[in-house]
């Protein structure tokens, strides 16, 4: 069974229809790169993925748990979905080790000590192993969200979610963190993210989405997508996006 | 267990001593409310006891009938409403007898006759009623001298201002704001005698009875041991010497003050131990009031930011309605109105009452400001929170409520300084702390000046202090 399953997916603000009934399935490891213009509602979608955005209507399944069951305990699902935010989110009050280690010790996943290790490991994959007891405000851009990254990856999750990671950094930073998320699909992570950076869903996606006016337009393998784009809407965009 | 938990048992068991001594307080033992600024007939002595007519001739009288009793020391206004609410048993204060009163409560045999006089500054060119035209005329709430001059009001053309306090009364004469006041005759010559500067320029009119007091229909018991003491100690002579002692005599001899201790200095040696328990009634309901509102308005401010419709309700319905009451009227409310409302004798000590009071109103300011910080805290962080798989509350605790705390922590220290402040406010349920000391030493030595500079001081250094406390706390925090 896929990873992800999404059918018919709505979400309406009010009267703004923002998910027109979207359906997407994500299978085991595999890295779908998302497009599209801005308020198509990419981050939306990523949202109800994990609950912090309820659907109007739909049915969403990740690794076998239905989340319209009344009956799933949310919690247990969402340490199972790690989420990347634009902006970051850390938590300016603790530093780097305890933005890392909070969850899993509060949750019980982990002793003190299992998680300090298991947040040292982590921060030499991110290639931060010296800003462990820094403050987050004293980090560079890149940098914090690198340790975002680590502490999304403290739960052991089985799926990622990046809502434009790289969009807030300055462009000498983008670079770290996109290593960081290539080492990652290297080594079998299911991902879902949307980006700008048009280089790395060619490098590592094995699908690509292109999302517009709150559905799927079009998808297919990166090349397809990029170099034989179909609809009009699609190729507009990709106009844009390179002419940019 | 963590220091906090320590805090909130042992603010717990305080509570609940007090109920416990509250509830033991009223076996078999009459409480009998008087004034705190009548010279003769009730004023604090130095050394914090009450003496005078009233109180000498209650003593005499309870010796005799073998009556129990615990004197309270309250204002003229809020003994009268307690009477009623009974919230007291008795009331001995030179009270009037008025048809009116005698509508709500029983009087005793008179046990004091006197006269209204009025009084003007001693410069003054106030005659008579009739150079009062167009002028503004001092009275004191509720008592006999008010009602006579409300009942010549419009036949001499005068305008009246009230007070609920004799000293204030007067100063306003002394000052020349108010043309002249009314006083009871003893209670004016006795004033005047001990260095107020005004002078009586009419003769006593409208001789009046002085009673003591209970409410209509109770404690018929009481009465009747009061007039058959009454008697008794009128045939003794005992009644004559008290009265004698206090109306032939300077306020010096019976409070033990001398001129020479007028200075600064002297009065506050003098008065070290009155102030002194004045200052630490109100540092008690400081810290008290502070804790229990810091719990309130925490638990109010949670309540705002929560999800759904219920808790954010409930939160700005209880934030609206403290927070859009004034401090006296909640006070006189939760002390007098809520036991009345209750019945059955129900009674809410004075220290209790002030404390919930100041707990419901500085509770829902810090309910406010609480809420705001909370907000203030980008969603961000929540959302980054519960993407975690941490739970609500759990997220609130470890990620929100740090982070809001640290936004809080002014308008924190700002509600501490308020709350000190607001506790004086607290005298008007006669709760004797730092301000009604001054009103009450004023009563005897009449030295407003000083006195009040004095207070205003202490509030200034303890304020000071709690000020550098706060700042200290908050440096550490960041
Ligand atoms: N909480 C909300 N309340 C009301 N409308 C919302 C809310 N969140 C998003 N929207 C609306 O939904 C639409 C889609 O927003 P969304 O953030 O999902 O777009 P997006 O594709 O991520 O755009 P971008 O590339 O700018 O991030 C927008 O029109 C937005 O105004
Ligand atoms: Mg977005």
């Amino acid at each position: 069974m896929a990873k992800v399953i999404v059918k018919d997916l709505h979400k309406s603000y009010g009267d703004n229809e923002v998910l027109k009934g979207l359906n997407l399935e994500v299978e085991d490891n595999e890295v779908v790169c998302m497009i599209g213009p801005s308020g198509s509602g990419k981050s939306t979608f990523l949202r109800c993925l994990n609950d912090l955005e309820v659907p109007t209507k739909g049915q969403i399944v990740i690794s076998g748990y239905d989340l319209s069951d009344k009956g799933t305990n949310i919690n247990l699902v969402r340490e199972n979905i790690g989420m990347v935010f634009q902006h970051f989110n850390l938590f300016p009050h603790l530093t780097v080790m305890q933005n890392i280690t909070l969850a899993p010790v509060q949750l019980k996943k982990e002793s003190k000590e299992t998680a300090d290790a298991t947040a040292h490991e982590l921060l030499k994959t991110v290639g931060l192993a010296d800003k462990a007891d820094a403050m987050p405000n004293s980090l560079s851009g890149g940098q914090q969200q690198r340790v975002a990254i680590a502490r999304a990856l403290a739960m052991k999750p089985k799926i990622m979610l990046f809502d434009e990671p790289t969009s807030a950094l300055d462009p000498e930073m983008v670079g770290d963190v996109l290593d960081v998320m290539k080492k990652l699909a290297a080594g079998g992570m299911t991902m879902i993210v949307v980006t700008h950076e048009m280089g790395f869903a060619k490098e590592v996606a094995d699908r690509v989405v292109f999302m517009a006016d709150g559905l799927i337009q079009e998808s297919g393998k990166p090349d397809d997508v990029f170099d034989h784009p179909k609809s009009p809407r699609l190729q507009d965009f990709l106009n844009k996006v390179i002419n940019v | 267990m963590k220091k906090w938990q320590v805090a909130v048992v042992m603010v717990l068991a305080t509570l609940g001593s007090w109920f416990a001594f509250a509830s033991t307080a009223q076996a078999k033992t009459y409480t009998i409310a008087t004034d705190t600024t009548f010279a003769p007939f009730e004023f604090q002595a130095k050394g914090g006891k009450y003496k005078g007519i009233d109180i000498d001739i209650l003593n005499a009288i309870a010796k005799k009938e073998n009556i129990k009793y615990k004197l309270k020391a309250i204002s003229f206004g809020a003994a009268v409403q307690q009477l009623s609410a009974n919230q007291v048993d008795g009331v001995i204060a030179g009270m009037n007898v008025t048809p009116e009163r005698k509508q709500t409560f029983d009087f005793s045999d008179a046990y004091y006759t006197s006269g209204v006089v009025m009084a003007v500054a001693k410069g003054s060119s106030v005659k008579s009623f009739k150079d009062l035209k167009g002028k503004t005329v001092a009275l004191k709430t509720g008592t006999a001298g008010a009602t006579y001059a409300k009942s010549i009001e419009s036949k001499y053309g005068f305008k009246i201002k009230y007070f609920n306090d004799s000293n204030n009364m007067y100063n306003d004469v002394k000052v020349g704001n108010s043309a002249a006041c009314f006083e009871d005759y003893p209670v004016m010559s006795y004033g005047i005698k001990n260095g107020i500067a005004l002078k009586i320029v009419s003769k006593q009119y409208e001789a009046g009875d002085y009673g003591f007091a209970v409410k209509k229909g109770k404690n018929a018991e009481l009465l009747k041991k009061f007039n058959a003491g009454l008697k008794a100690i009128k045939a003794d002579g005992q009644y004559k010497k008290i009265v004698d002692k206090y109306l032939h005599s300077s306020e010096s001899s019976l409070t033990g003050e001398t001129a020479s201790s007028r200075t600064f200095v002297g009065l506050f040696t003098q008065n070290l131990s009155t102030i002194g328990s004045g200052l630490w009634m109100t540092l008690e309901l400081t810290v008290i009031s502070i804790i229990l509102a810091t719990i309130m308005g925490m638990i109010l401010g949670v309540l705002g930011v929560m999800p759904g419709k219920l808790g954010p309700a409930i939160s700005s319905t209880i934030i609206y309605i403290f927070r859009g009451m004034p401090l006296m009227v909640l006070a006189f409310f939760i002390y007098i109105g809520f036991p009345d409302l209750i019945g059955h004798g129900f009674k809410i000590p004075a220290f209790i009452a002030g404390m919930i009071t100041l707990m419901l109103n500085e509770g829902a300011y810090t309910g406010a400001f609480v809420k705001g910080g909370f907000q203030a805290v980008d969603d961000g962080q929540m959302e980054a929170a519960r993407s975690l798989g941490l739970p609500y509350w759990t997220a609130m605790r470890k990620v929100i409520m740090p982070q809001g705390i640290r936004i809080m922590i002014p308008s924190f220290i700002n509600q501490f300084i308020i709350t000190l402040k607001d506790t004086s406010i607290l005298s008007v349920i006669g709760i004797v702390e730092l301000t009604q000391t001054g009103t009450l030493i004023i009563a005897r030595n009449f030295e407003g000046f000083k006195i009040w500079l004095m207070i205003a001081i202490i509030y200034l250094v303890i304020i000071t202090l709690l000020t550098w406390l706060s700042n200290w706390v908050q440096r550490r925090m960041n």
